[in-house]
């Protein structure tokens, strides 16, 4: 499983921090957020594919 | 399922004025209709200070769908509810704000200001916020008995933006009042003329322009500092629209999300129970839950940008769109037991900060104001009871509560 963020259109409303906060974060001074775990395991699945759905801007994305 | 056709007054103030109490005040039969039978219906409005008319969607898919595309749905035509006039409408003398713009310019404007609103400075604001709470909670357990919306309810949206905006402690009482005067101008208890409503927004904006230029010489830590300092993103008259938008954002809509669930709390004791047992620490899905039900703005519009067919119906480019969100909150094809109040709700994708691009900015510091508020009252009483009947303000778009009496005790 994979995480893709797209930094053209991610605005930082933090849905995802929310979802799945071992996943993602938001680093003081970055515009965007950050996939601190790109690769997380299978358990996280659920919180990360609500990551996806949750997000305002329709930034993530969940390969395989 | 046929449901029999109600008169739908979704968008009528006096239905929310004169809303049933035991239904959360919102007109849930008219909403389960609309959802059901015409999931797409034409709203005349018939009021010279609102709209001529909308294509109100009711379905959470829809709205969730509509907030969604931005593309066809634009928030840039000067529309932001049902009101003919808004201070964000630069065609009628308003200001532009990020709410009324789309695109690369809505993202630069925003960006300016969500690095303040991220999830994680915002809880570096626990501790303020705290003081702030426990000052109130002094205050109301001293009166005893007291108007909760008033007491509890207006002082800790006031103060908490008062410090994420900037705006000086003695200058927020009169910050406020400008911001009520204009977030409720159909309730002459609140706003006595449309005068008044035009005064409040000029003085705010006037004020915004002022605090900018002070913000300048003397930078703090604050929202309004980054707006002022952004001169190369943001115009004056953006400014001032930005700040207006994120001043009636904050003020009334926390307040009446935290009076609609101590309305709901007293009417469910056991919910008031389940509470009070994690009042060290409220879990999310209670806050979330007074979200849903309060659905403190019940509405925003946007304007289709071409002709397109949804639910059988012509919407034709330049036509407003209304998205429901109370109605959405309230649709069980997505909500267990949508009419029932369960703080401890799992799935609980609610409609009131919105889906889309435009989403509340404030949700992460409305959501903890709520949380530290509850907490230090529930844990400093053993009793919060009613004290008189609630009363709604009359207005639509903004789903205020006029009068809360409640009786509290001490522990």
């Amino acid at each position: 499983m994979k995480v893709l963020r797209n930094a053209k259109t991610c605005e930082l409303h933090g849905e995802c921090v929310m979802a799945a906060p071992e996943v993602f974060e938001i680093e003081d001074d970055k515009d965007v957020v950050t996939v601190i775990n790109p690769e997380p395991s299978e358990e996280l699945r659920k919180a990360v594919e609500n990551a996806v759905l949750m997000c305002p801007t329709a930034s993530l994305q969940l390969e395989g | 399922m046929t449901t029999a056709k109600p008169d739908v007054r979704v968008l009528d103030a006096d239905t929310y004025a004169n809303g049933d109490p035991a239904t959360f005040g919102l007109p849930l039969d008219q909403y389960s209709y609309l959802r059901d039978e015409e999931p797409c219906y034409l709203y005349e409005f018939n009021d010279p200070m609102l709209i001529d008319q909308a294509w109100v969607v009711s379905r959470h898919a829809d709205i969730w769908a509509v907030d969604r595309n931005s593309e066809l749905y634009s928030a840039a035509s000067g529309y932001v509810n049902m009101w003919k006039v808004t201070p964000l409408d630069p065609r009628v003398g308003g200001k532009p704000a990020m709410l009324t713009m789309d695109g690369e310019k809505h993202r630069a404007q925003r960006g300016v200001m969500s690095r303040a609103f991220t999830p994680r400075m915002v809880r570096q604001l626990e501790d303020k916020f705290r003081g702030y709470a426990v000052n109130i909670v002094d205050a109301a357990l001293e009166k005893g008995t007291f108007n909760f919306v008033t007491d509890v309810g207006h002082t800790m949206p006031m103060e908490a933006l008062g410090d994420v905006l900037g705006v000086p402690r003695s200058d927020r009482p009169q910050f406020f009042e400008w911001v009520d005067t204009f977030a409720a101008p159909f309730d002459t208890r609140i706003t006595p003329s449309f005068e008044a409503v035009a005064n409040a927004i000029f003085s705010l904006l006037n004020y915004s322009v002022e605090l900018a230029e002070l913000k300048r010489r003397e930078p703090g830590d604050d929202v309004i500092t980054q707006l002022a300092q952004a001169q190369d993103v943001i115009s004056e008259d953006e400014l001032m629209g930005n700040v207006a938008l994120l001043a009636s954002g904050a003020a009334e809509s926390t307040r009446s999300a935290l009076s609609h669930g101590m309305h709901e709390l007293m009417r469910n004791p056991e919910q008031m129970a389940w509470l009070r047992e994690r009042a060290d620490n409220i879990p999310d899905s209670a806050i979330q839950e007074i979200v849903r039900i309060a659905a403190p703005f019940t509405h925003l519009v946007r304007t289709a940008t071409s002709d397109h067919e949804l639910h059988g119906k012509e919407i034709k480019e330049g036509d407003i769109v209304l998205m429901l969100f109370a109605a959405g909150n309230f649709d069980e094809r997505v909500f267990d037991e949508p009419d029932t109040f369960n703080l401890a709700r799992e799935n609980n994708p609610h409609l009131s900060f919105g889906r889309g691009l435009h989403q509340c900015l404030g949700k992460h510091v409305a959501s903890l104001e709520m949380k530290i508020l509850l907490e230090e009252l529930l844990k400093r009483t053993k009793d919060i009871k009613p004290a008189g009947d609630i009363q709604y303000v009359r207005d639509a778009y903004s789903r205020g509560v006029y009068q809360l009496p409640v009786t509290i005790t001490a522990k």
